[in-house]
């Protein structure tokens, strides 16, 4: 009964119904809320339908002397972990018990137990991750594809290849060289402070900074030196965590418009954390993700990349990475390479 | 009479309606300061649980996307401080000044400075002579909270008597708890004509509200109690006397402020959350103060592109319960 009439009295108050939400949740019209797919109605692919075999074939003009950079963070217990998200590996090596061994030839073996939710380390955001209501990508009303265990559409089975050109934007040098980089204390090398609104000017800058023009089917890297605290961990996980700087909404829609497969950065959610207007939330997330089917990958370990960018003054580089077939999953993490 | 007008987010479309949008901002930059009223740890604002640290935090965060480079002041709470900074703002030939400033003989000697300057002003919560004023309505706030209160007793004790109960510090000489109260008895009294209202004092300490009901309690045995606290922290504390009393079936509270200490992120759970939905604590009257910025920098831009502002420009108040805390405060950390 209290539950009933607290929901009456939300409507008392001046702001706005949750029985409204609550409609909104179980039965929107998503043809109004997500735009339709320009891949076709039926499409759970999203953005990795542009990585065709020209755009693979003349990313591949990138590799120039085969030399292989990571932009893979450690995954291991410790590392900083967005809310509540936990990690536990378990070592099962009872077969370095003496007597354990199997067969005349001392087979032994070890495996790994592995507890942890997909959404950590170097991950990507795949088209189930995020909606508005329960419209996902490409006009999905997602509460119809949803069991107990997994999503039955929109999973990351239907991803095709990432094996495309990849542009490292560095902020830190587009901060530096407009004079306005407040960086963290924290923070080892320079990096942008959280709560730092990275514009479509600021990417422009730093693509210009190395005389790139995206092109269709790029992965976009965004270098904001935050990674360094990741790399403190356990002893900055608290303030890793706290903020990031991070692309605003109308920088997100720019990046679409240059029809771009996925957006990493070297922070836990590419956006500008705290929010541009503190009544929305993750909205980069909806723009990127269910809007446009672009992928977002989090906590890429850009400093290496952009050091090479720097010393070389070459900001692309070709991109070696893979999702496995996970069937109806919302995003994995993943390891990526850049080769140049 | 003053013109009140009701707004929040209605302001940033009037922004964009005035050119001032992100995509105006290489047209011209403003610089604007804010002299914040206290920010010295451990002062709260206005009888709630703001802080003048997450006061100013929000003008920093509304900075971030419009055209103005900020300096900050911090009055301390004192008159002479107040108005050196004023001085220095006007030193450092800022285009506008946001006052918030307690004292009445200090903003008006801010107003008459600023006045010579030709540097217009906005005064936050207390008035300066002159100036375009923003703040609460505290009446507006309490009449939220009353009515809450009639509701609940209306639709769950029907026919039965109830008390009302008013906890906070009453001692406070200011209107604004005047106003809070006088609005909470209105709000009562549209549903229940007859009802009487107890007051407890708790001077300023929250943390009393625990002890001052404990001992009430005793005295109203088997008595339905509608209690309103006046700030949050007070509503947090009022719960545990509840709770250790064994009355939650007959004892409801709503809060005025929505702060920190009532509502938090996913993660940190506290009384006002989705998951907490039986809570004796029914919801809390949103002052955002926290979100002061969001909506101030806005009327400066439209005063500094020569429109003529309300005399008094009030915050959006609403209540704020476990099913729609998270829609108002929406947490980064869910999961």
């Amino acid at each position: 009964m209290r539950r009933l009439l607290m929901a009456g009295l939300a409507c008392l108050g001046m702001i706005g119904c949750i029985a409204t939400a609550n409609a909104q949740n179980t039965s929107s019209d998503c043809s109004k809320l997500v735009p339709v797919s320009p891949f076709g109605p039926d499409d759970q692919t999203g953005a990795t339908n542009r990585v065709t075999p020209q755009v693979t074939k003349a990313a591949a003009a990138e590799i120039q002397e085969g030399k292989t950079i990571s932009l893979t963070n450690r995954l291991v217990d410790g590392v900083p972990l967005f809310g509540t998200r936990f990690t536990k590996t378990v070592l099962t090596a009872t077969g370095l018990v003496p007597g354990a061994a199997l067969g005349e030839n001392g087979l032994t073996y070890m495996e790994d137990t592995w507890l942890s939710q997909s959404h950590v380390g170097t991950h990507l955001d795949g088209m189930g991750h995020i909606g508005k209501w329960d419209c996902y990508y490409n006009q999905t009303p997602m509460g119809k594809y949803v069991n107990q265990n997994n999503m039955t559409r929109l999973g990351l089975e239907n991803l095709k290849s990432f094996a495309t050109r990849g542009v490292i934007i560095d902020l830190v040098r587009v901060y530096q060289a407009a004079n306005k980089l407040k960086t963290n204390a924290a923070c080892r090398k320079p990096c942008l402070d959280k709560g730092t609104v990275i514009s479509q000017a600021d990417l422009e800058a730093g693509l210009k900074m190395y005389n790139v023009t995206l092109r269709e089917g790029d992965m976009v890297f965004l270098h904001t030196g935050w990674v360094d605290l990741f790399e403190q961990f356990p002893a900055q996980n608290a303030l890793y965590n706290s903020g990031e700087a991070g692309i605003g909404v109308d920088a997100a829609k720019w990046l679409a418009t240059q029809k771009v497969i996925a957006v990493g950065a070297d922070n836990w959610a590419v956006e500008v954390i705290p929010f541009e207007k503190p009544e929305l939330v993750f909205a980069v997330h909806q723009t990127l993700i269910t809007d446009n089917g672009i992928h977002i990958i989090e906590n890429v370990k850009t400093d290496d990349i952009a050091e090479e960018a720097q010393k070389t003054g070459r900001a692309t580089f070709f991109v070696n990475m893979s999702v496995p077939k996970a069937v109806g999953m919302t995003g994995n993490f993943v390891a990526i390479n850049a080769i140049r | 009479m003053t013109r009140l007008v009701l707004r929040r987010r209605p302001l940033l479309a009037g922004l964009a309606a005035f050119g001032l949008s992100r995509a105006a901002a290489g047209a011209r930059r403003y610089r604007i300061a804010l002299a914040d009223l206290d920010e010295s740890p451990g002062v709260t604002l206005e009888g709630l649980g703001f802080t003048g640290t997450e006061l100013r935090s929000s003008f920093e965060m509304a900075a971030r996307t419009l055209p103005v480079d900020m300096l900050y002041f911090d009055n301390a709470g004192d008159p002479a401080r107040t108005i050196a900074h004023a001085d220095a703002a006007i030193a450092a030939h800022v285009d506008l000044l946001i006052e918030y400033s307690a004292d009445a003989d200090a903003n008006a000697e801010i107003a008459r400075r600023l006045a010579a300057a030709g540097i217009p002003v906005l005064a936050l919560v207390h008035p300066v002579p002159g100036a375009p004023l923003y703040g609460p309505d505290n009446r507006a706030a309490g009449l939220i909270a009353g009515r809450a209160l009639g509701a609940f007793a209306r639709e769950n004790w029907p026919g039965k008597p109830v008390l009302g109960l008013v906890i906070g510090d009453l001692a406070d000489s200011g209107p604004a708890i005047a106003d809070r109260v006088q609005g909470i008895t209105e709000g009562m009294q549209e549903f229940l004509p007859a009802f009487e209202l107890a007051r407890l004092d708790t001077g300023g300490q929250s943390v009393r509200a625990d002890a001052l009901l404990t001992k009430f309690l005793l005295t109203q045995r088997g008595q339905r109690l509608l209690i309103a606290t006046l700030d949050d922290l007070s509503a947090v504390y009022a719960k545990t006397a509840i709770e250790t009393n064994r009355r939650q079936g007959d004892c409801v509270i709503v809060s005025q402020g929505l702060d920190r200490n009532i509502h938090g992120t996913a993660s940190e759970k506290k009384e006002l959350d989705p998951n907490n939905r039986g809570s004796v604590v029914l919801g809390s009257v949103a002052y955002y103060m926290d979100r002061y910025g969001y909506d101030v920098l806005p009327l400066a831009l439209r005063l500094l592109a020569g429109e003529t502002l309300s005399p008094r420009t009030v915050t959006h108040h609403g209540l704020v319960t476990a099913a729609n805390v998270f829609r108002e405060y929406p947490p980064y950390d869910m999961n």
